[in-house]
C-alpha cells in the first residue's frame, strides 16, 4: 500500500461531492433552518408551487401548522396575528387569532385569520415575520407587543450571527448536504420521535442568566428601547405597505404583596399610544380586561386561559367594528 | 482536550505533521510537550501529579533493575512538580486555584522522595528491589486513593458514625478527581511490576519515559498499555508508512461514529430514564438500560478507536480494548471482550498474584470476588460500583459452579440455538449489571427495580417512538459489527470490497454529521 489515496477514499469524496452538488441545486431554496434561529426572512414560511403558503417550524420553534393562498381571495378580510406564546395560545383553535375569525364570520363577514405567533419571539423576530406577512396581502396585521422575550431574542440573535461566522465549530454545517441532513434528522426524527421530557433533558438551561438579565436595569432599559425602536419600524413598514396595523399591548397579571392580582402593562401602553395614528390603532389588554377577575382569565403571569382568549377576541372584533376597519373591507 | 472537540481537529494533524517532519529525538520531545498540552487543557494544576508519578516510577523502575541514579538528578526531577505548581500560582488568573497547602505538599515531595530513595539504597541488596517496587506501588495507590476515594470513604465513615449517634461536625475538603489518574497510575504500576518480574528493562531516558507515561491518545481513558507493548515503540524510530495514515483515519472515523452518532443519541434516552426525578414504568426501565448498554459501548469503544487511530497516525499501535463484547456467552468471555486492557490488568496484577485458580474452588472464588470488587471500585467511588463488581463476581462464580451455565459458556461457538441462547442469557445478565452501574445510588437502583413491576403504560411516557430512536442508532452499530465480524479488529471493515467500504465510510460520515452538535462528555473520563 504505497498510494496516498485508496479507491474507497476516492469513492467517499466522489459521493460526498456529488450529494453536495445535488443538494445545492435541488434543495437550496427550502433552506430556512434551525441554525438561523428564526432570523431568516422565510423562516417557517414554505411557499408551494400551487400558490399556497404553509406555516411550519421556524428555527426550532413552530408556527401552528396552517396554510393559505399567497394571494388574498377577493373580498376576504385577511387578518394575521404576529407575536409570541401569548397570542399563539394553547392551540390554534383556542387562541384569540382563530376566535376573531370565527366571530367575524358568525357576524356575516367574509374573513380569515391566521396565527403567525411563535413562542419566544421578541421585537426583532416579530419584525422578520411582519416583513414576510406583508407579502401575503393582509387586510389587517395585529402585532401583539410583549416586552418579555428580548432575552431570548437577543440570545438567538447572537447564536444566529455566531453561526454565520467561520469559526471551526461551524465548518461542518457550511456544507449544505450536512446541514440539510442534520436539520432533516432533527425535524423528522428528533422532534417527532422523542417526547418533550427527553428533548428538554439535553437542552441548555439558561433560566438563571435570563433572571439575572431581567434584574439588570441597564439591560431592561436597552430592551425597552429596542422594543420601541423595532415597533416604530414595524409601524413604518405597515404604513409603507398600506396595511392597517393594530398594536395590541400585553398586560401581565401580577400579584400584590397583600395577595390581590393586578394588571400591569410595563409601559407598553404609552409606547403604543405614541405610535398610533393613521392606519395604526392601539388596543390595550390592560384596558380591555379592566374590571375582570384576572385570575380567571390568566393561566399564569402572561398566558391567557380560553376565557381570556375569548374576551380578547371579542374586544378586537368590537374595535374593528368601531374603527370601521372590517366594514371597509367588505 | 476532548477527542470530539474542534480543537482536537487541529491539534492532531499539527502534531502528526510535526512528528513526521522531526528527527527521532525531536519526536519524543514533541510527544511529551503535546501530551502535556493535551492534558493541561483540562486543568494545568494536575500536571504536577503526572510529573510526580513520572519521577517516582522512573527512579523506582531503574532502582528495581539495580540502576542507581545520582541524588542530584533525583532531586531535580522530583522538584519539577513543585516548580510547576509555583508557576501555576504565579500565572495571572490561576493563582487562586493553587492554595498554599498544595504548594506546601509539592515542596515536601522532593525532600521526602530523595530521603526515601537514599534510605532504600542502604537496605541489604536482596531487599532493595522489593522495597522500590513497594514504594512505586504504594505511591501510585496513595495518590489514586486520596484523590478518588478519600471523600467517598470519609463521607461513608461519617455517615456510619452519625448512625451510631456521634456527629463530629467535620467538614470534608472538596477534592477534585484529576482526569486520567485511574489510567496512568495503573500503567505506572504495570511498569514497575513488569520490571520487577524481569519482563521489561527500565527506560533510561527520562524524557522518553515521561512521553511514554503521558502519551496523549491513551492518557485519559486508556487503553491501559503494558510496557512490553508500548515502551519499545518509544525506543525505536517509527518508519513512515502511508498505511499509518489510512488505518489511523479509519479508526478515528469509526470511533467518531460510535461516539457522536451512536452513544450521544442513545444518551438522550438513558439520561431521561436514569434521571432520579423520572417516574419510570417497566418498558422505560428496560428501554433505558438497553440504551445505556449501547451508549456505554459506543462511547468507550468509540473513545478507544479514536485513541488507537490517533496513535496510529504517529506510527504507534495501541492494544485493542473491545472485541464484540455483547456476543459473549458468559461472564469470563465478556471480560475477555470488554475493556480488555483493564480486565487483563486485574488478571495479571491482582488475580494471579492472589493465587488465581491454583488453590482449589474456594480459593479461586475468593480471588475472583476480591478482584471483581476492586475492579468495581476502580470505576468510581460509589457503592453502586462496588455492587456492580460484586454482581459480576457473583456471575463469574455462578458460571464456574453451575455445570449447565459453564457448558453454555464453553460450548462450541457458532451460529446455533445453544450459542444464541447463551448470548441472550449473558446479555440479560449484562443489562442487569449496567442498571446497577448507571444508577446514581442504591436507593435509585431500588426505584429502577420497582419500576420493572409497573407494566401499566399509563404510568409513563410512550416508549415506542423512543424505541425506534434506539433501534436506529444502536441497530446501525450492530449492523456494522455484523459486517466486521470476520475481521480481527471489530473497528475494521477493511476486508469488504472497496465499493462497499466507500459507501460504508460515506454513511458513517453522514451519520456523524447528522448528530454533530450533540455534546456529551466521554463516560470513562470520570473514572
Amino acid at each position: 500500500m504505497n498510494h496516498w489515496t485508496t479507491k474507497a477514499f476516492l469513492l467517499v469524496v466522489a459521493l460526498l461531492c456529488g450529494c453536495e452538488l445535488i443538494v445545492r441545486v435541488c434543495f437550496a431554496r427550502s433552506m430556512s433552518g434551525r441554525f438561523e434561529y428564526g432570523y431568516n426572512p422565510a423562516s417557517g414560511f414554505r411557499e408551494k408551487t400551487d400558490g399556497t403558503v404553509h406555516l411550519v417550524r421556524a428555527g426550532g420553534r413552530r408556527f401552528h401548522p396552517q396554510s393559505f393562498a399567497r394571494k388574498r381571495p377577493d373580498g376576504v378580510f385577511r387578518i394575521m396575528v404576529i407575536g409570541d406564546s401569548v397570542p399563539r395560545g394553547p392551540s390554534l383553535q383556542r387562541a384569540y387569532a382563530h376566535r376573531v375569525g370565527e366571530l367575524l364570520r358568525a357576524q356575516g363577514a367574509q374573513a380569515e385569520s391566521f396565527n403567525l405567533a411563535v413562542p419566544g419571539y421578541g421585537a426583532r423576530r416579530n419584525q422578520i415575520v411582519l416583513r414576510q406577512a406583508l407579502k401575503y396581502q393582509p387586510s389587517l396585521i395585529i402585532l401583539h407587543l410583549n416586552g418579555s422575550n428580548e432575552f431570548e431574542d437577543e440570545r438567538d440573535w447572537q447564536r444566529a450571527r455566531e453561526f454565520q461566522s467561520w469559526h471551526p465549530r461551524n465548518w461542518p454545517m457550511k456544507s449544505l448536504l450536512l446541514r440539510r441532513l442534520h436539520e432533516m434528522k432533527t425535524e423528522r426524527l428528533f422532534w417527532r420521535w422523542l417526547p418533550q421530557e427527553i428533548r428538554s433533558e439535553g437542552a441548555a438551561n439558561d433560566a438563571g442568566d435570563e433572571i439575572a438579565a431581567a434584574h439588570d436595569p441597564e439591560k431592561t432599559r436597552r430592551w425597552k428601547d429596542l422594543v420601541h425602536k423595532k415597533t416604530a419600524e414595524d409601524v413604518a413598514l405597515a404604513r409603507q405597505a398600506q396595511v392597517p396595523l393594530l398594536l395590541l399591548t400585553q398586560a401581565r397579571c401580577e400579584r400584590r404583596p397583600e395577595g390581590s392580582a393586578v394588571l400591569d402593562d410595563h409601559g407598553l401602553d404609552s409606547m403604543a399610544r405614541s405610535l398610533a395614528g393613521e392606519t395604526v390603532s392601539h388596543l390595550s389588554m390592560k384596558e380591555v380586561l379592566a374590571g375582570t377577575d384576572p385570575e380567571k382569565l390568566f393561566a399564569d403571569g402572561s398566558h391567557l386561559r380560553d376565557e381570556g382568549h375569548d374576551w380578547l377576541a371579542r374586544a378586537i372584533v368590537a374595535k374593528l367594528r368601531r374603527e370601521g376597519l372590517i366594514r371597509s373591507a367588505q | 482536550m476532548s477527542f470530539t472537540s474542534w480543537q482536537y481537529g487541529f491539534f492532531l494533524p499539527l502534531v502528526m505533521a510535526l512528528y513526521w517532519a522531526l528527527p527521532w529525538r525531536g519526536r519524543i520531545g514533541l510527544l511529551l510537550v503535546s501530551s502535556y498540552i493535551f492534558y493541561g487543557v483540562w486543568d494545568v494544576r494536575f500536571l504536577s501529579l503526572l510529573l510526580t508519578s513520572t519521577a517516582i516510577d522512573y527512579f523506582c523502575g531503574r532502582a528495581i533493575a539495580h540502576q542507581r541514579v545520582a541524588l542530584k538528578y533525583v532531586l531535580l526531577a522530583a522538584s519539577l512538580p513543585v516548580a510547576w505548581l509555583v508557576g501555576c500560582k504565579l500565572w495571572p488568573g490561576r493563582g487562586e486555584a493553587v492554595t498554599g497547602w498544595i504548594v506546601g505538599a509539592g515542596a515536601a515531595f522532593p525532600i521526602l522522595f530523595v530521603t526515601l530513595y537514599a534510605m532504600l539504597w542502604r537496605l541489604p541488596e536482596g531487599r532493595q528491589r522489593h522495597a522500590f517496587l513497594i514504594l512505586s506501588i504504594v505511591n501510585n495507590l496513595v495518590v489514586l486513593g486520596f484523590f478518588k476515594y478519600f471523600s467517598f470513604f470519609a463521607a461513608s465513615a461519617l455517615a456510619g458514625l452519625a448512625r451510631l449517634g456521634w456527629q463530629p461536625g467535620w467538614t470534608l475538603p472538596h477534592i477534585i478527581l484529576p482526569v486520567a489518574i485511574s489510567f496512568y497510575t495503573f500503567q505506572s504500576i504495570a511498569y514497575a511490576v513488569d520490571i520487577y518480574r524481569g519482563k521489561v528493562q527500565p527506560e533510561r531516558d527520562y524524557v522518553t519515559f515521561a512521553a511514554y507515561l503521558s502519551f496523549f491518545p491513551q492518557l485519559v481513558a486508556g487503553p491501559i498499555e503494558r510496557p512490553a507493548h508500548l515502551l519499545p515503540q518509544f525506543q525505536k524510530p517509527a518508519v513512515w508508512n502511508v498505511e499509518h495514515l489510512h488505518a489511523g483515519s479509519r479508526l478515528i472515523l469509526m470511533g467518531l461514529f460510535k461516539k457522536v452518532f451512536v452513544a450521544d443519541n442513545c444518551a438522550l434516552l438513558d439520561n431521561y430514564a436514569f434521571d432520579p426525578k423520572t417516574v419510570l414504568n417497566a418498558p422505560w426501565a428496560i428501554l433505558g438500560v438497553v440504551a445505556f448498554a449501547v451508549q456505554i459501548y459506543g462511547d468507550f469503544s468509540g473513545y478507544t478507536d479514536i485513541a488507537r487511530g490517533s496513535a496510529r497516525l504517529l506510527g504507534i499501535e495501541l492494544m485493542p480494548n473491545f472485541r464484540f463484547p455483547y456476543l459473549a456467552r458468559g461472564p469470563s468471555e465478556f471480560w475477555q471482550r470488554w475493556h480488555i486492557t483493564l480486565s487483563s490488568w486485574f488478571r495479571d496484577y491482582v488475580y494471579i498474584p492472589l493465587g488465581g485458580n491454583r488453590g482449589g474452588l474456594g480459593a479461586t472464588l475468593r480471588n475472583l470476588w476480591i478482584t471483581m470488587l476492586l475492579a468495581g471500585l476502580w470505576h468510581g467511588a460509589n457503592w453502586t460500583f462496588v455492587l456492580w463488581g460484586a454482581y459480576h463476581a457473583a456471575l463469574l462464580a455462578m458460571y464456574r459452579v453451575v455445570p449447565g451455565l459453564r457448558r453454555l459458556e464453553e460450548g462450541q461457538a457458532g451460529f446455533n440455538p445453544r450459542t444464541l441462547f447463551a448470548i441472550a442469557l449473558m446479555s440479560a445478565f449484562t443489562l442487569g449489571g449496567w442498571a446497577i452501574f448507571r444508577c446514581a445510588s442504591l436507593s435509585h437502583l431500588g426505584a429502577w427495580l420497582t419500576a420493572l413491576t409497573r407494566w401499566n403504560a399509563a404510568d409513563g411516557l410512550d416508549w415506542t417512538r423512543p424505541g425506534l430512536w434506539l433501534l436506529l442508532h444502536g441497530g446501525i452499530l450492530f449492523l456494522l459489527q455484523w459486517v466486521a465480524r470476520k475481521s480481527l479488529d471489530e473497528a475494521e471493515v477493511a476486508h469488504v470490497p472497496w465499493v462497499a467500504r466507500g459507501i460504508i465510510y460515506t454513511l458513517l460520515l453522514l451519520g456523524i454529521a447528522s448528530s454533530v452538535t450533540m455534546d456529551q462528555e466521554f463516560i470513562y473520563f470520570q473514572f
